[in-house]
């Protein structure tokens, strides 16, 4: 066992403290999904929280294994598979939109057969498009400028998969295309041709709009369209995002003190969308900051990893990822402080959910995988 | 390719520092605002919507006859909702056509299966105004609540299948009506009346705390949260009154026959206990505007003074008794029952003065001549002229307050009305020339209807004045806490010799006077009668009257009274006016009840030595079980010869003793079962296979088949008689 445990940490590569972040995360994590799923529990469990725990738990460690794993591969071998991962997830997702599980009213979800494990294969497809995203780049630097040659090779997946997650989840495919954007402004994609684009968008945004009031069973965007009204009418939030703010108030500087959220009872899905608020509730405002902190400072991780890195890719690929989590949990926290509508993204490798906590800690792998790459040069 | 990576490299600090930067700043600020800056706002709106430590009524105490019977008492009642969004799909749909079915049978019978069905799936799908706390069903018995939770569904629990309940509570009087006002009840926006309100704070007990979630603003629904600690409210204690349940009824009921029978507009009685002071009973009645129904709408006994009339004159025949002045054999000329005081006539009632002139004092109380007692006390008390003082006035006016008629009984309900006894002089009050003579008579003086029962029982009582109580103790859960002892007013309101004197004018009015037509033969007892004029006008040579109040005050049994008793009948419109025609009638039915339930007042019919009984007089010819007709001779005492060893016995009376002789009934033919009881003739026939039917009530008389035949699963009819 302890040569085991001792190769593992032999083999454990990667930038230390990206490392340190996700252990920080993953014990945000457990203790602020063990303390609001209680009303969750009461509903499905009888009562019994430990079973989220202990499924949490269990999910948490297969995440971090699967970082672990993942940060072994060669980050090179993400790229060849860039293309069939696409290849996948365009179907999967068409299928998703057709034969999906229905949860939470929305259609995101699919059954995986026989072991009756539901699966969100957008977290999936986002990944597949940044990585493929970053190979179209980083192999088009010579000729990126050019429209035929270059922008379009990327743009077109980017449309794609965007507007196969859109019916489903608009909040997801409008965060996943602002990152393919930025992805592409750091590219050197010519700045007129991302304008064009973010024009085009607004006006497929726009029409999709159109097209849910039209036919509310195509696109997704009454309750959409109900938050954004909120969001601008009243002044102190809705519902939730008032229990959200009473969360926030309630723990003050300090907190108080794990496991003693009282707002967990009134916040829907304190354990994903609203886990920020219960975070800051049990371990206050300075707890808040911390996690906001962790993601800038992997950002920033990340963006050194870029100005060390040799290879377009590897640098490419690490600042998509990072781009997609930070602005996942960017979004996700100025949900519960009431600077944007609710969404219903999840914060990254915090909230609840197998599916979106897997994803996430592949994508942390790869990072870790191109980091290690970049270590082994320096050194 | 320096200059494409310090191109991205640059691009990259832009978006470093130009967006991700600024965004996280952005975000912990907020979060700064909410969580200290706007802190109290938010966590004040927290305390102030959601989750409150609100107050947990406690269970109010019961209120208990005597005997412990239920006179009030809280049950328990909820309010069920139902919040659809908290099942899971698959629950909901699973369950959806079983709960419909229950819905539409047990729930809501206005709907159809199929209607609840829509109905559900409509809960359910609504987006728009969602309710998470659709009302089910309002005031649900505990009962009704259990059976309603174990629906589909439901049966889940709150936190899966959505069923809310709040508990409420309501207050129940399992008699009904009965002392409705005395028992009384505390209602909002109402006036508190009766024993809820006087113990009020026993019977509350102390509420308790609990952390609550609000759940419906507008409903101001609020759950409690189980997991949150909470102070457990302190149930209420209960409250044993003194009333007896069985004499109430009798008490209401005889009073409610003579308010219908009469007419009358309002009407009460009280029972009281003469050792004690205990009220056993009191019934009010009062008639609902134009209509001929009676109400416990007021408690008459105790919040209404009146002038008392002729059953006032007891006090007055005991100042003069008590100071000497006369004898009950002294002589009185009652002008045959009219004469004036200046310019007011005053009559007797009833036609009983007509024909006489002097008669015995005693004869005047007896059939309660107005003249005779107005003269007698004028005579002694009132100003002669040539007198300096009025001494001899106030002299009275002592005597009465000697016998405590100008005291409250300070029962526990609240709302008596004070006694008014004028004062000698009192010009305020109305004290004039005219006040003595009528107030010899019960006019110009009020008193309630208890106060009046309580200076009778004290009568009855040998002269000792109990406070009248409602109260006997509190308990919790069965064990007394505090204890309300009997309580002696004043221990002897006058003299043995006057109050001997008392019982027999009381006596006498019952054996010969106004109150004879209610003589028994069972008991004795002793009373007032009196029918006061109400609404009056005195003039020269009549007196113009609205009305008639008749009223009975007396006790029972004469000799050892156990019970006193006041009915009082406020304008009966038919059927008569006088005392003992309206009031009298009511008093009686009441006594005759209350009399057969003194057990200990009847003689025992074994009293005396045993009777020698003659062979004629032996039970003879009776046929039964042995181990029956054994037990019932021990039991009367009456020796036996047993001659017999079989299960059935026939009694034979010999000279002067009685035995038992066998009887053998054979096993396979019908056996004869003349002169057996129903219960041994059912056993012998069936036993042998006959079907029994019977007629008449006895023993049996003749059977339709003849001893002897062999018959089985024939019908045998049987004669009883």
């Amino acid at each position: 066992m302890s040569t085991v445990t001792a190769r593992i940490f032999a083999e454990l590569r990667g930038d230390r403290v990206i490392w340190a972040i996700l252990v920080l995360l993953a014990i945000f994590s457990i203790l602020a999904v063990y303390s609001s799923t209680g009303s969750l529990a009461y509903k499905k469990q009888g009562g019994n929280t430990e079973v989220f725990l202990i499924k949490h738990g269990v999910i948490m460690l297969g995440g971090l294994m699967l970082v672990y794993i993942t940060h072994l591969l060669p980050h090179d071998r993400f790229r060849k598979w860039a293309s069939i991962m696409l290849a996948i997830a365009a179907p999967l997702l068409i299928y998703t939109l057709f034969f999906g599980v229905n949860i939470n009213e929305a259609k995101r979800w699919i059954m995986l057969p026989g072991i009756g494990v539901t699966l969100q294969t957008s977290a999936f497809a986002k990944i597949a498009l940044i990585v493929y995203v970053a190979a179209a780049i980083s192999g088009k630097q010579d000729y990126i400028k050019d429209f035929k040659s270059a922008f379009l090779p990327i743009i077109v997946p980017v449309l794609i998969i965007c507007g196969l997650i859109a019916p489903a989840d608009l909040s997801s495919a409008a965060l996943l295309f602002l990152t393919c954007i930025l992805m592409m402004f750091i590219g050197r994609v010519a700045i007129k041709y991302i304008f064009i684009l973010m024009f085009w968008g607004v006006i497929v945004f726009a029409g999709l709009l159109l097209l849910g009031k039209e036919y509310p069973n195509v696109v997704r965007v009454t309750t959409w369209e109900k938050r954004f009204e909120e969001f601008m009418n009243d002044a102190d939030g809705g519902y939730q995002v008032k229990q959200a703010k009473i969360a926030i108030a309630n723990g003050g500087v300090i907190g108080l003190g794990p496991g003693n959220s009282r707002q967990r009872n009134y916040l829907p899905s304190p354990y994903s969308d609203f886990i920020y608020a219960i975070i800051c509730e049990e371990y206050g405002v300075i707890g808040g900051i911390l996690v906001i902190a962790l993601y800038l400072l992997l950002f920033f991780r990340v963006v050194r990893l870029v100005t060390k890195s040799e290879k377009a890719f590897g640098a490419m690929v690490a600042m998509g990822l990072s781009i997609s989590l930070i602005i996942q949990a960017f979004a996700n926290i100025a949900v519960s402080i009431h600077l944007v509508p609710v969404t219903g993204v999840t914060l990254p490798f915090i909230s609840m959910g197998g599916t979106s906590l897997l994803f996430t800690a592949f994508a942390f792998g790869i990072i870790l995988s191109v980091s290690k790459y970049i270590e082994s040069q320096v050194n | 390719m320096a200059e494409v990576k310090n191109e991205v490299l640059t691009r990259v600090y832009i978006l470093t520092f130009g967006i991700v930067l600024p965004m996280a700043l952005i975000l912990m600020y907020k979060t700064i605002v909410i969580g200290v800056v706007e802190g109290e706002k938010w966590r004040d709106y927290g305390r102030r919507s959601y989750v409150q430590t609100r107050p947990v009524k406690a269970e109010r105490g019961n209120i208990m006859a005597h005997d412990g019977s239920l006179l009030a008492t809280s049950v328990p009642f909820f309010n069920l909702y139902f919040d659809p969004t908290v099942a899971t799909d698959d629950e909901y749909f699973d369950n959806l056509d079983t709960l419909a079915y229950c819905f539409a049978h047990y729930l809501d019978k206005n709907f159809t299966v199929g209607g609840a069905r829509e109905y559900l799936i409509d809960l359910r799908d609504t987006l728009e105004n969602r309710s998470r706390h659709v009302l089910l069903k309002r005031k649900v018995s505990f009962a009704e609540k259990k059976k309603i939770e174990q629906f589909p569904l439901f049966n889940l629990g709150r936190y899966r299948g959505g069923l809310i309940a709040t508990k409420l509570s309501e207050r129940k009087r399992p008699f009904g009506v009965l002392a409705r006002r005395t028992i009384g009840y505390v209602r909002d926006q109402a006036k508190d009346v009766g024993l809820e309100d006087s113990f009020n704070k026993e019977l509350g007990g102390t509420p308790g705390e609990q952390v609550m979630m609000l759940v419906d603003k507008k409903r101001d629904l609020w759950i409690p949260m189980d997991n949150l600690a909470k102070i457990e409210p302190k149930q209420g204690k209960d409250l044993v009154t003194t009333i007896d349940v069985n004499i109430q009824d009798i008490t209401e009921r005889a009073l409610y026959d003579a308010m219908q029978y009469h007419n009358a507009e309002w009407g009460t009685a009280v029972v009281m206990e003469v050792k004690t002071g205990r009220i056993k009973a009191i019934a009010n009645l009062g008639r609902v505007e134009g209509k001929r129904e009676w109400y416990e709408v007021y408690n008459y006994a105790v919040g209404r003074a009146i002038e008392p009339g002729s059953t006032f004159k007891l006090a007055s025949m005991m100042a003069m008794l008590e100071d000497g002045y006369i004898t009950l054999e002294d002589k009185v000329d009652i002008e045959h029952g009219k004469t004036t005081y200046y310019d007011q006539e005053m009559v007797d009632a009833g036609s009983h003065s007509a024909h006489l002139d002097t008669i015995t004092v005693r004869k005047a109380f007896e059939i309660s001549s107005n003249v005779g007692l107005s003269k007698l006390v004028t005579a002694f008390y009132g100003k002669k002229e040539g007198d300096k003082d009025r001494n001899k006035e106030r002299k009275f006016i002592e005597r009465l307050k000697q016998f405590g008629l100008h005291l409250p009984t300070n029962i526990e309900i609240k709302g008596e009305a004070a006694p008014v006894i004028k004062e000698v002089e009192d010009v305020k009050a109305g004290w004039s020339g005219l006040t003595l003579p009528w107030m010899a008579t019960g006019y110009e003086v009020k008193l309630t209807p208890l106060q009046l029962l309580a200076f009778y029982n004290a009568v009855a009582n040998d002269g000792v004045l109990m406070k009248p109580t409602l109260v006997e103790r509190t308990e919790s859960f069965g064990i007394a806490i505090d204890e309300y002892r009997p309580t002696v007013v004043k221990k002897e309101i006058a003299s043995r010799k006057t109050i001997e004197q008392a019982h027999q004018l009381l006596l006498g009015v019952v054996e010969r006077g106004t109150a004879r037509a209610l003589k028994t033969k069972r008991y004795k007892f002793a009373g007032k009668t009196g029918t006061t004029q109400i609404g009056y006008k005195r003039f020269k040579n009549r007196t113009r009257v609205r009305g008639y109040q008749a009223s009975f005050v007396g006790y029972f049994p004469a000799e050892k009274p156990v019970y006193s008793c006041i009915v009082v009948i406020y304008k009966p419109e038919k059927n008569g006016i006088y005392g003992g025609d309206v009031a009298g009638p009511v008093f009686r039915k009441i006594a005759d009840k209350c009399y057969d339930s003194l057990i200990e007042l009847h003689a025992p019919m074994n009293k005396g030595p045993k009777p020698i009984l003659k062979s004629s007089q032996l039970p003879r010819n009776v046929v039964g079980e042995k181990k029956d007709i054994a037990a019932l001779l021990g039991e009367l005492d009456m020796p036996y010869y047993d001659l017999a060893n079989t299960e059935m016995v026939r009694t034979l009376a010999a000279s002067d003793s009685l035995i038992l002789e066998q009887r053998t009934l054979p096993d396979n033919q019908v056996p004869s079962v003349v002169n057996m009881g129903l219960r041994d003739a059912l056993y012998v026939l069936e036993n042998r296979g006959l079907k029994v039917k019977t007629q008449g009530v006895g023993k049996v008389v003749k059977q339709s088949i003849k001893p002897g035949t062999k018959a089985r699963g024939q019908n045998i009819l049987l004669t009883l008689n």
